[in-house]
């Protein structure tokens, strides 16, 4: 009964709040979709994986083009890549959260906006 | 918008010094802002041409992050009269340095590519830099492929010779191709006779069956500029001299943004 009161008083938070848990998920499936796409599924999220340049090379060529529009745009949201790769969002999103799954970015989130970066100062050498 | 050009080639000795340094020179003479960056950390050799010896802040200290970037900046321009300004990066010859760079880490060179991602900011965008020239080591060294990652340009050096041209035609399908990167060709040390048009041409053909990469330049050997010995800088002392002038038609093709 509580929880139904509290979603006639607020119906938009309520409503925001399952929007923002469904692309959660969705994220998470695209991510899903692209490891049973590309062969074999990766043991286990790596922690902290230096993304350096003889990595890069070794990447196959459709995570590598997501990973170098990272490395020059520093900073930036599915959106900001897609635009550079020219190819869709939703792709680049799946990519980019496989990227995070290996350990070579980092995603955080500010709001309804996901950031995909490279936090190269933090892993100590 | 300015544009970080890295000079790189297969081979050592296909002139990527020489090249830099006479590029960045050609640049500062049409009026530009250039910075010229030794990232040859296991050779250094613009601290000697330039005869530097003594520096607070190397290259080396702003990969390491020891230093901010106004640090290292060397500015030369009172060499370079009548034209733009010119600044130098420089990389630490002791043996020290060059040891201690050897033998640094995957996470260590992750980090100092994000320094040199960062320069476009730090110089392009905030200081109003024309032009950052990266002098690199030859092969797939890690720092001259991070050098390549964050340049919008590559050069490539190559001569004649047959291992020359293997290697950097396996370079430009295994690492400039694989980065996506505008890749240009300058042939340096050719024997050919390139005087005239028909022989420029023959060369012209060749290469292209050779690389399928655009040549931007052809240089002839020139005995002259060996007799340098690298005491001078050609392109500045020498103005009417024919090597001059082919730096000056390259630089002309990059700066009206025909590469």
């Amino acid at each position: 009964m509580a929880a139904q009161e509290g979603l006639g008083k607020k119906p938009l938070q309520v409503l925001e709040k399952i929007r923002e848990n469904l692309e959660k998920l969705n994220e998470k499936m695209e991510v899903m979709i692209e490891l049973q796409k590309h062969g074999k599924r990766e043991p286990e999220l790596l922690q902290d994986a230096p993304l350096d340049v003889m990595t890069l090379l070794s990447m196959p060529d459709h995570l590598r083009k997501t990973a170098m529009a990272v490395c020059r745009l520093g900073r930036a949201t599915a959106e900001e890549i897609a635009e550079q790769t020219r190819r869709a969002r939703a792709v680049e999103s799946a990519y980019l959260n496989q990227l995070v799954v290996m350990g070579y970015l980092k995603k955080e989130r500010k709001g309804r906006k996901a950031y995909f970066f490279v936090d190269r100062e933090s892993q100590e050498g | 918008m300015g544009k970080i050009i890295a000079v790189h080639s297969y081979k050592g000795g296909t002139g990527k010094t020489l090249l830099s340094l006479n590029l960045a020179a050609t640049f500062v003479k049409r009026g530009k802002k250039v910075c010229l960056m030794d990232l040859d950390f296991r050779a250094p050799s613009l601290a000697t041409i330039l005869k530097i010896e003594k520096l607070d802040c190397w290259l080396n200290d702003y990969l390491n992050g020891t230093c901010e970037v106004d640090k290292i900046l060397l500015n030369l321009t009172e060499r370079f009269p009548n034209g733009g300004e010119m600044f130098v990066g420089l990389a630490n010859p002791s043996t020290e340095a060059i040891r201690e760079m050897s033998a640094k880490d995957r996470k260590w060179e992750m980090r100092a590519l994000g320094r040199l991602l960062a320069l476009r900011n730090s110089l392009i965008e905030t200081k109003g830099f024309d032009y950052l020239v990266f002098d690199t080591s030859p092969g797939l060294q890690y720092s001259s492929i991070n050098a390549i990652v964050a340049a919008d340009l590559v050069l490539v050096a190559s001569t004649f010779d047959r291992s020359d041209v293997d290697g950097t035609r396996r370079m430009l399908r295994e690492l400039y191709d694989l980065f996506e990167k505008k890749t240009d060709l300058i042939l340096n040390k050719i024997l050919q006779d390139v005087s005239s048009k028909p022989g420029k041409e023959a060369l012209q053909a060749k290469i292209k069956d050779v690389y399928q990469v655009p040549l931007l330049g052809v240089i002839p050997c020139f005995c002259d500029v060996l007799k340098g010995e690298g005491n001078f800088i050609f392109a500045q002392e020498k103005p009417e001299h024919p090597f001059t002038k082919i730096l000056d038609e390259i630089a002309g093709k990059i700066d009206s943004n025909n590469v």
